[in-house]
Order: structure tokens, then sequence, then C-alpha cells
């Protein structure tokens, strides 16, 4: 029995080896049947595989997941990176809109009253060495700039170049108490000084004693001789209240600037007189404004 | 051995490559992944007579070559356990030895399935496939056997257990 069970599980043995490399020899001779009965299980399977798949994915990834933990910690700190990058470019690329948006504006200025001018960004604010409100500017003598040149915004005036080397100006801010201009308040001859008070308001010192002064008025710079260190035309500011006082030979009234200091990104320095004076061309026109007249319907009466 | 029962060990090996192909597969094994499908594979020829283990080496191979992944020929799997098959059958009483402890009957998979996995790639190399460099393939051999050791306590009396449950009434006694 031992001998006819050994004798049958050595033809059995070689039935299943011959077999075995029958198969082999078939499918490395070209005979595409393992080909479709992998596609055949593969149809059969997948849907079975899909099914399993969405039951069992997060069993798969848990392994991945511990080995990977350090990793994937590091991994969310580089993407937190990367969003505040992200982030930080969004505000720069909004900030460059904003400085663009300036931009144009000062150009607009400039080319309303003919002034040559060189574009220069702010780079920095006050100094060290001084209390004196400065800015400064990213373009230098290289760029044409020199001392004493007026700085004007998108809006009118900033201030003068005080001090210059090749790359970079320093300009005084029209805000610094020590900083003067004369004014001509717009549509009329009347004149003034305009100094700085340290902050957002000025102080308007009309010098014709005759002259009038209402809220409202703008003030435009007189310009000085040869242009520097003002060009005429600018706009200064807007009266905002007037000081009434009897015993004073002068009428004094509070202005505010036409340049929000605090915000400007964008400069132009104006490195050429214009040929002519632009008197009031660049005071900022009134917005008209739109009156819309109703003439009410009569209402009805009650009937009886 | 009855031919229901080739059947029903064969339906349930193919059972198990449905596990192995659709669930096991899936989870990102450390190093490299684990077969349950090739332990539960050696249980069962560990365990059967010897023309049970040369059938169910063939067919059982014959399952792992119709796997949609596989690359190699048909019928190279089914070669390299009817090998194995072979050696069970031939070894049948010193395997006998290991079948009754279960930490020796661990050992003794891991070790099975790592000879299985190497007759296979011996095989590969005979016929002109390329798998890899060395460590490449020592480290799927060495994953697989760990895993095996590690994971098959788990399942390994539920394998006995069907099994056990495949047999008829005269087998069992």
């Amino acid at each position: 029995m031992a001998r006819g069970g050994g004798n049958r599980s050595r033809l059995l043995l070689i039935l299943l080896l011959v077999s075995s490399l029958f198969l082999i020899t078939l499918d490395l001779r070209g005979v595409n049947l393992a080909g479709s009965i992998r596609s055949g299980v593969t149809t059969v399977f997948s849907p079975i595989e899909g099914f399993f798949s969405k039951i069992f994915s997060p069993i798969g990834n848990f392994t991945s997941d511990v080995r990977n933990f350090g990793r994937s910690k590091s991994r969310i700190t580089e993407l937190e990176k990367e969003v505040d990058l992200l982030k930080s470019e969004k505000v720069l690329d909004e900030d460059v809109v904003g400085q663009l948006n300036q931009l144009k504006q000062v150009l607009d200025l400039a080319g309303r009253g003919e002034y040559k001018v060189v574009a220069a960004r702010v780079i920095n604010r006050g100094s060290t060495a001084t209390f004196k409100q400065t800015i400064t500017i990213d373009a230098g003598s290289s760029d044409g700039i020199s001392k004493n040149m007026t700085v004007i915004s998108e809006a009118g005036l900033v201030g003068v170049v005080k001090s210059v080397t090749s790359n970079s100006s320093i300009v005084l801010l029209m805000s610094d108490p020590t900083f003067k201009i004369g004014v001509r308040i717009a549509g009329t001859q009347s004149i003034g000084v305009v100094s700085g008070q340290g902050g957002n308001k000025y102080l308007l010192q009309l010098l014709d004693a005759t002259g009038e002064i209402k809220v409202g008025d703008n003030l435009v710079a007189r310009g000085s001789q040869n242009g520097s260190p003002f060009v005429p035309g600018v706009p200064v500011g807007t009266v905002s209240s007037v000081q009434s006082n009897a015993s004073s030979i002068t009428q004094n009234a509070d202005v505010e600037g036409a340049s929000n200091l605090e915000r400007i990104g964008v400069v132009a320095v104006v490195v050429s007189n214009p040929k002519q004076d632009p008197r009031d061309a660049l005071v900022p026109k009134p917005s008209p404004t739109v009156t819309v007249y109703v003439t009410p319907s009569p209402s009805p009466s009650a009937s009886k | 051995m009855s031919r229901i029962r080739v059947l029903n060990t064969s339906l349930f090996l193919l059972a198990v490559f449905v596990i192995q192909e659709t669930i096991i597969s899936r989870i990102n094994f450390p190093i490299n992944g684990f077969s349950l499908y090739l332990a539960a594979l050696i249980v069962i020829l560990s365990l059967e007579e010897r023309s049970g283990a040369l059938v169910f080496g063939f067919i059982g191979g014959l399952i792992m070559d119709i796997s949609a992944t596989a690359e190699n020929p048909l019928g190279q799997w089914a070669l390299a356990l009817t090998i194995v098959g072979y050696l069970f059958s031939v070894n049948k009483e010193s395997i006998g030895d290991f079948t009754d402890t279960p930490l020796m009957f661990l050992i003794f998979i891991s070790v099975a399935s790592a000879l299985s996995l190497f007759i296979f790639v011996v095989l590969g190399a005979m016929l002109g496939q390329d798998n890899g460099s060395f460590s490449h393939i020592f480290s799927i051999i060495f994953a697989n056997s760990l895993w095996t050791f590690l994971i098959m306590p788990l399942f390994l009396p539920l394998v006995i257990k069907v099994r056990r449950a495949l047999m008829s009434n005269r087998e069992r006694a």
C-alpha cells in the first residue's frame, strides 16, 4: 500500500510539475493564456476591490500614517509655511497693485502739471539720527535727483528732498515742524505760508490781511524761484477751519494736507520745472452731485 | 482525499486570495508586505498528507498565478508551490514535530513562506526575470517572514478550524 501510495504521489508530482512547466512554456511562447485569465480576474475583482477599498482605505493608510507620523508632521509644518508665504505674497501683490495705482495717479498729477518727474518708492520712514519727519526713497543722484527738489504724491505735496546719495534720497515731509511753504488760495491771489505742525494738521498764515479764507479753500504751492525747492501749482491742502482773531495782523487757518503722508508708498520727484505755471489746474475738482427732485403725487382721499 | 474536499479547499483558498488581494494588499506594511494567502496555504500544505500537499500546492500556486498584479508566467507559482508541497510531503514526519507547538508552528510557517518566495525567485531567475537587487529581494522575503510570524497568530487558529471543517468525517477520524 505504502509503495503504491508512493508511486501515486510520484506520478502526481510528475504530472503537476509537467503541468506547471507546460503552462510556463505556453506563456513564454506567447500564448496569451495568463493575460486573458488575469484580465478576467481583474474584471471580477474590480467591483469587490472597489467596495473594500472604500471600507478599508483608512486601515490601509493606518500603518503608513503611523510610520510617517513625523514626516507628516513636518509636511504639515512645511505646508503651513507655504500657506504663510502665499498669504504674504498675496499681501505683497495687493501692496504692489496699490503702489501701481499710486504711481499711475502720481504720474497723472505730474502730467497735468507738465512736471518732469522721477518716480520712486518709499523704502524707509523716519530717521534714527534726528527727530525730523522724513522718508527715504529709492532714487538718488544717479536718477537725476538733487537736493531741494519738490516731492509729490498722487494727491499733492509730500515734501522736499533734503539730502541725496547715488541710490537714495531723504525727503523732509511737509508735516515736519520746520517745514514751511508759500501757498496761494486757489482761485484767488491771496497768499500765505503753510507750516508743518508735526501731525496731519498744518497751519496757514495768510499774509494778505484783507484776504478772505473759507473752509474748503484749496491751497496750491506758489513756487520758488527757478522751481527750487518748490514748483508752482502743486496742491498743498484744504482749509479745514478758520481761526478768527481780531487782534491778529494775519489770518490763520487750520489746513488738512492734500497727501496722506502716513500711507504713501510711491512718490515722484519733480526734476524740472514746468514751462508755465499750471495755476489751479491741479486742484482737485469737486465731484458733481446729483440732485433728484421728487414731486409727491396727491394722496388719494377717502370717498364716502 | 475526496474531490469534494479538493473543491472546498480550493474555494477556501480562493476566498483567502480575494481577501489578500482586496484587503491585505492595501495595507502599507513597513519594509514590505504580508501574504496571508501564502501563510494560509503553507498551513494547509503542512497539515495535509503527501498527495494533498502536492495537489493543494499546485492549485494554490495556480490561484496565485492568476493574480491581476502578477507579471510572472502562468504556472511559475504553481511550479514553485508544487515543489514546496513535494518538500513537505517528503518531510512529513519532520514537519509534524513543528506543528505540535504553536510557536514552532509559527516559526515553521514563517520560514516556509520565505522558502516559497525564494524558490519562486530562483525559478524566475532561471526563466530570465529581473526581480531586482539581492537586497531588495532579501528585504521582501525577510519582511514577509517577519509579518507572517507577527500576524499569523491571529489567523492560524481560524485557518486550522476551517481546514478541519472542510474535511470529511472519515478524514477527521
